[in-house]
């Protein structure tokens, strides 16, 4: 019985085979303007990397290219700050798994069709000031306020399930060729489907004028339904189908 | 001690943007750096509100199609197309709208001005030109717009 745990002791964990990975990770620097963006390419084992493209990268940032610029905050998936293209699809980098082929390279670009302010850093400046001008806020004629609690029913709030959950991480507008070739005046899935939470929202009084808002061939109808943004949500919403409610409202007013 | 370099930032922004714009075979209307327009804080503006650019716009486009959805199937099961001049109208209009939204697509007003403009009008004239086909050939053609299509297999 000694002479076992004595052999036990000298017993050694079998070592991993490393399994190394290529990252190719788009990089550009506002510093050097005349440098055009390239892909760099990094090595990572991914047995000492965590599961998500996040860890990856942040193993990059910390071990190997410290100028890597990045989004990052929640790591869960709650705060939408890592939206990036990564394999060719817009998601959260933190709820994205790496491929554990490693045969495979992953490529990981910034958010597409958008003005960037450094490797993967989309600048969302134009983003925030579309969700600005749908009001995204409870708006109440004074006269209907009631005395005491705003209340909502049990069925008008379910109504709100599948809207509210948005973190607005711009994958879906970003995703959209509609909003690639007319950001400046098309608002995009994000946008349009907090709109139409608002427009639903039973305590709201505000619809009519938030219709008013859309009645234009840009700001909403240039949705042709090619579904990219349901398609891409990391959060599994639909906002392809929250446009189409809100075109059906619209209908015949 | 930043504004010696933001101001050459935004005029090299505002020289790449005015190259871009003259790239290519038409000169385009330069857009803001960023797209933004006013300050950061301001909201997007959106365009004067029209329903007939808007919600009706739409709702016409769909009756369309719906309506010539009928229309387009039962030649292929009666083999005859008693309401041929109402299909061919509805398709020529249909073709229309489809082209209307990809001019405002990919010659946008924003961008091209005039030479939007240039190809709304383009695309009315060749609308005119085509409902005058289809008025020949229904008056013409024994079956139509059908019966043309009808050779096609035929011959």
């Amino acid at each position: 019985m000694k002479l076992l745990t004595f052999t036990r002791s000298l017993a050694t964990q079998a070592a991993k085979l490393p399994n190394i990975k290529t990252f190719k990770i788009y990089r550009w620097n506002p510093d050097t303007p005349e440098i055009k963006p390239t892909m760099k390419s990094y090595q990572l084992d991914l047995n000492q990397t965590g599961p998500m493209v996040l860890d990856a990268l942040l193993k990059i940032k910390n071990e190997q290219d410290p100028t890597l610029t990045l989004r990052r905050s929640c790591r869960e998936g709650i705060c939408g700050s890592c939206a990036m293209n990564i394999g060719g699809r817009n998601t959260l980098a933190c709820l994205c798994k790496i491929d554990t082929d490693s045969k495979k390279d992953l490529k990981i670009y910034p958010l597409p069709h958008m003005y960037i302010v450094r490797d993967l850093v989309p600048d969302l400046t134009h983003f925030y000031k579309q969700y600005k001008s749908i009001k995204p806020y409870l708006q109440i004629d004074e006269s209907k306020l009631p005395e005491r609690e705003n209340i909502q029913s049990v069925e008008d709030r379910a109504k709100l399930d599948g809207l509210y959950e948005c973190i607005l991480c711009a994958c879906c507008s970003t995703s959209c060729p509609s909003y690639w070739w007319n950001q400046q005046e098309y608002l995009g899935p994000a946008v349009l489907m907090q709109a139409y939470r608002w427009m639903i929202d039973s305590r709201d009084t505000a619809t009519n004028l938030r219709k008013e808002m859309l009645q234009n061939s840009m700001s909403l109808y240039r949705c042709h339904t090619i579904m990219n943004c349901s398609k891409t949500c990391p959060k599994g919403l639909n906002p392809g189908g929250a446009i189409a409610e809100i075109k059906k409202s619209m209908a015949f007013d | 001690m930043f504004a010696p370099g933001i101001r050459s930032t935004k005029s090299l922004t505002s020289s790449i943007n005015i190259s871009i714009a003259k790239r290519g075979l038409f000169k385009t209307i330069p857009q803001p750096p960023g797209n933004i327009i006013g300050t950061v804080n301001d909201a997007y503006v959106p365009p004067p509100s029209n329903k007939l650019h808007g919600s009706a716009h739409w709702t016409f486009e769909r009756f369309v199609t719906i309506g010539m959805a009928p229309l387009i199937i039962s030649p292929f099961i009666t083999g005859t197309a008693p309401l041929d001049s109402a299909m061919a109208g509805l398709l020529l209009y249909h073709c229309y709208a489809g082209f209307q939204s990809c001019i405002i697509d990919y010659i946008p007003k924003r961008v091209y001005g005039s030479l939007h403009t240039a190809a709304m009008l383009l695309l009315t004239f060749g609308t005119f030109v085509a409902g005058y086909g289809v008025y020949k050939i229904e008056n013409e053609e024994k079956d139509g717009v059908f019966g043309l299509l009808k050779k096609l297999w035929v011959n």
